[in-house]
């Protein structure tokens, strides 16, 4: 029929396809991508996948991911078929309020249903994490299985049950041997869809999980920030994984007609090459993940380190020698902000080890959450610079051992930028509508707000409100006038790229640009910058101390921090390793922004003050909200 | 048999526990001041005072409104036609189209959204076609149009199989009597197929416009950092603000705005399959 429309059709069809398989295709090309870049293909290797092996963080996300899945798909399966068939049953008033509840998590916006758990778990004080997470899939998983068993009970004849137990079945006979078999693709599309749900989740997993749990959304979240092709790796294996379920899903009911005609054991045999399936994939994560081998007298066998550290802030290896030389294993879990970190630990979320900055860990000591270190377990004190030591937050370092430290500084590049008009302007060259559309700002309040500050010639710790006020005026006419980014750290590869012609960054991602590019150059405003300085503490409630001490020398010393230093680009607070990668032949010979500067006088460390941080925390929310409308 | 009943008595309070609590949560925390806990309860309606009396709020809820809409609209041309087509094919054919379009939905939304970002970077595959017909100078990425386009990307397979599914229970010779009739393929299609596909279309846009409207990802990913809407908001309020009250207010401001829409929804549903009746 409607012959004459048919080959319209067909284009469209193919159109379409071509659309969802596009990216699909896309990013399995280029997860064989010999080179870094995400537009270029320069030649085929399997780098990628051997970096996803290799990423612990990758394959147990991977492993989080099918574990949660199978386990919330089979009890939401049996309680939700359980459930239904006993709602089936039940006086019609329940019956009518429970489709109103099944339909919250349905009805409702993911975040709302993902803020709902999230706040159920911090009230009622249960420690965020893998346990979390499966209870909150289950809970939305349960309302589809119903929906989908449902009508199935519905249709069958309701004195079926009866009947089976006039007979003489007891009701758990009568429920097996009876009613279930009758509703099994009812349970079997509830549970795929289960499933689904489970794997595809990412929104509500993002609010409820804690403590390094992480699936495969929340890492492709966390890690999209930076080109990274092993992601397109690890998605091209899910792909895999998937299609080959789903293909086996599809075929098995076919198969099964083929060798036996319309049996009712059919049915039942649609179930089996599925669940072997899932399994099946179950088996390739759990595989993967226990790769790792172990081995025995070391000090901290078995034991868990849960450091809370800012996204790309460690080495290729520091970890996995740690882990190596102490048998313990290392969970590391990553904020872009100090904000962001301080709401989790405030929370009670706890860690042995968080890396804050400066301003930051003065206020975790005047709200009492840290511990102080034991002087006699760290031994690393000396090896370090003495800039970074004794600093205003904690003057004694009784709390904390510095990490990076640096300066906060102007990223151009030199064939765009004109130096004079850096020299000239400070950090006013933001407002300068001569590089409008073509500036990068920074997502920190605190380093947009100290920009703005210096360039109107203020102290970046000001209390006075008139002075925020006049910053916050200098911010909006900078992201409404001249068509801004606001970044985080896509500004690195981006700069790296020379994409844009400036931007707000901090001095260690400059060195790494400047190490791949060597049109950019850094520079700090005369007006003054913020010294910044980033360090280990142990929180109070930490569960593991012994252990975070043993991290910190580890990370101290000259081997942790060279890996550290020299694969980041921060400046290490190991004086050793300073000198090393900035002397001569080191990775950051001769690059500016490596060695922090010490001869400016307006330059400032902050100061944490409660009121002035709730100021600029609701101002910074407003020019980014100011931002987003003028684009 | 009535005994049967009983089974479904745990999950009653799991769901009390599970699903409704949540909800009172978030609604007790949006009425509560800033810094208060549960036991020192006391009541306050400044977050919704402040949401309402600012207009950037106001107009971040407008845009996403807007995108919702727009990718609803989007949507509904681009799916009904294919949808329509799949409908018409034969049933082996028709098996297959909706595995192809199935299969991606399984295929982590994450992932998908940012297999995007390479697509559309600078000097990406879809800069480089559009060069050729000289169109390659504006940027892609970080753009509402990526954003819509992330979005139409993610939840068109939701319309195009609802409307399948309504499409392919229709009677057929309800086609041929509407032909003997004397209706032409125009009148065919106003009068019968369109009315008939009704239920899939309003399921389909339900399930395109709730997700489109609180997706906070899919603007972060491809709008890059400074691209606001209604969800982005709600995260940063938990994730990096700290201000659990105000973004609880928000949370239930969307969620009764959306309770609002569905139930409208389906009253619009429910009277035309009145009409149908009559």
């Amino acid at each position: 029929m409607n012959k004459g429309k048919r080959p319209f059709g067909k284009i469209l069809m193919i159109l379409m396809i071509l659309f969802f398989y596009l990216p699909i295709g896309y990013m399995i090309i280029f997860s064989f991508n010999d080179g870094k870049s995400l537009t270029s293909f320069t030649g085929f290797s399997l780098r990628w996948y051997r970096h996803m092996l290799e990423s612990q963080d990758m394959m147990e996300a991977l492993y989080t991911t099918f574990s949660i899945a199978i386990l919330a798909t089979f009890i939401s399966t049996v309680v939700g078929t359980i459930s239904a068939i006993g709602l089936s049953k039940s006086k019609k008033v329940i019956r009518n309020v429970m489709d109103q509840v099944n339909n919250l998590p349905m009805m409702n916006p993911e975040i709302v249903t993902a803020i709902g758990f999230m706040l159920l778990f911090i009230t009622f004080k249960i420690e965020k994490g893998y346990m979390t997470m499966l209870l909150a899939h289950i809970a939305f998983c349960i309302p589809y299985v119903i929906l989908s068993v449902m009508p199935k009970i519905r249709s069958l004849d309701p004195n079926l049950a009866d009947a089976a137990m006039d007979l003489g079945a007891t009701p758990w006979q009568a429920l097996t041997k009876v009613i279930v078999p009758q509703i099994t693709p009812g349970i079997v599309s509830g549970a795929l869809i289960a499933f689904t749900m489970s794997v595809d989740d990412f929104i509500i997993s993002y609010f409820v999980t804690g403590r390094g749990v992480k699936n495969l959304s929340i890492v492709v979240y966390t890690m999209s920030k930076r080109v990274n092709p092993s992601i397109n790796a690890i998605s091209t294996l899910v792909v895999v994984i998937i299609t080959i379920v789903l293909v086996l899903i599809n075929l098995a009911p076919i198969l099964a007609a083929k060798s036996r005609k319309a049996e009712t054991v059919g049915k039942r045999r649609r179930l089996l090459p599925a669940a072997a399936a899932v399994f099946a994939a179950a088996a390739v994560g759990i595989c993967a993940v226990n790769l790792g081998g172990g081995g025995s007298n070391r000090p901290f066998e078995g034991q868990t380190l849960h450091i809370y550290n800012w996204g790309e802030y460690t080495g290729e290896n520091i970890i996995g020698d740690f882990e190596e030389e102490t048998g313990a294993s290392v969970v590391m879990e990553n904020f872009d902000s100090n904000e962001q970190m301080y709401i989790k630990v405030a929370n009670g979320e706890s860690y042995d080890i968080l890396v804050p900055s400066d301003y930051m860990i003065q206020r975790l000591i005047e709200e009492d959450l840290l511990q102080k270190l034991d002087p006699e377990k760290i031994t690393c004190m000396d090896l370090l610079a003495d800039a970074v030591k004794g600093l205003p937050y904690d003057p004694e370092n009784e709390y904390s051992v510095p990490y990076f430290w640096g300066t906060v500084g102007i990223v151009y590049d030199k064939n765009k930028v004109d130096l004079e008009d850096l020299e000239k302007e400070g950090f006013n060259i933001f407002l300068d509508e001569k590089y409008k559309g073509d500036v990068y700002l920074y997502d920190s309040e605190r380093d947009s707000f100290m920009m703005a500050l210096k360039a109107l010639g203020y102290s970046m710790n000001t209390e006075n409100e008139q002075e925020l006020q006049e910053a916050y005026d200098w911010l909006v006419q900078c992201v409404e006038t001249m068509d801004t980014e606001i970044v985080t750290d896509e500004i690195i590869d981006n700069m790296a790229q020379g994409r844009k012609a400036l931007g707000l960054i901090y001095s260690g991602d400059a060195s790494y640009v400047m190490a791949e590019n060597p049109d950019m150059g850094y520079y700090m405003p005369e007006s003054g910058t913020n010294l910044w300085s980033d360090a280990m503490v142990i929180p109070k409630n930490a569960k593991n101390p012994e252990l975070a001490h043993a991290f910190i020398n580890y990370a101290s010393e000259y081997d942790g921090a060279y890996d550290n230093s020299s694969y980041v680009g921060y400046t290490s607070a190991n004086q050793e390793v300073m000198d090393a990668l900035s002397g001569e032949g080191g990775d950051y010979e001769g690059i500016n922004a490596y060695i922090p500067r010490s001869d400016n006088e307006n330059d400032e460390v902050f100061v944490y003050n409660e009121d002035t941080k709730k100021i600029i925390s609701d101002l910074w929310s407003r020019v980014k909200i100011a931002a987003s409308n003028a684009g | 048999m009535k005994r049967f009943s009983q089974l479904a008595w745990p999950y009653l309070v799991w769901a009390a526990l599970m699903l409704v609590l949540p909800m009172a949560l978030i609604a007790l925390y949006s009425v509560m001041e800033p810094g208060n806990s549960i036991i020192s309860f006391s009541f306050t309606l400044e977050h919704y005072v402040k949401f309402f009396t600012d207009q950037d709020f106001l107009l971040i809820l407008w845009r996403s409104l807007l995108i919702a809409v727009k990718t609803t609209i989007i949507c509904l041309i681009l799916g009904y036609p294919v949808a329509y087509f799949i409908a018409r094919s034969r049933e082996k054919v028709q098996n297959i189209l909706i595995l192809c379009i199935t299969i991606p939905m399984w295929i982590n939304m994450l992932v998908r959204t940012y297999a995007w970002i390479g697509l559309l970077s600078e000097g990406g595959l879809i800069q480089r076609i559009l060069s050729l017909f000289g169109l390659g100078d504006g940027e892609l990425l970080y753009t509402e149009g990526a954003v819509l386009l992330g979005m139409v990307y993610n939840f068109l397979p939701f319309m195009i199989l609802q409307i399948q599914t309504s499409l392919s229970k229709m009677d057929h010779s309800l086609l041929e009597a509407s032909a003997d009739l004397g209706a032409g393929p125009v009148q065919t299609f106003g009068r019968v197929t369109l009315p008939l596909s009704l239920p899939g279309v309003i399921n389909g846009i339900t399930l395109v416009f709730l997700p489109a409207v609180s997706s906070f990802f899919i603007p972060k990913l491809l709008g890059g950092g400074q691209y606001f809407l209604i969800g982005n908001m709600i995260e940063n309020q938990f994730i990096t603000v700290g201000e659990w009250n105000f973004g609880s207010a928000i949370s239930m401001i969307m969620a009764v705005i959306m309770m609002l829409l569905m139930m409208a929804v389906r009253k619009i549903e429910i009277r035309n399959q009145g009409g149908k009746e009559e």
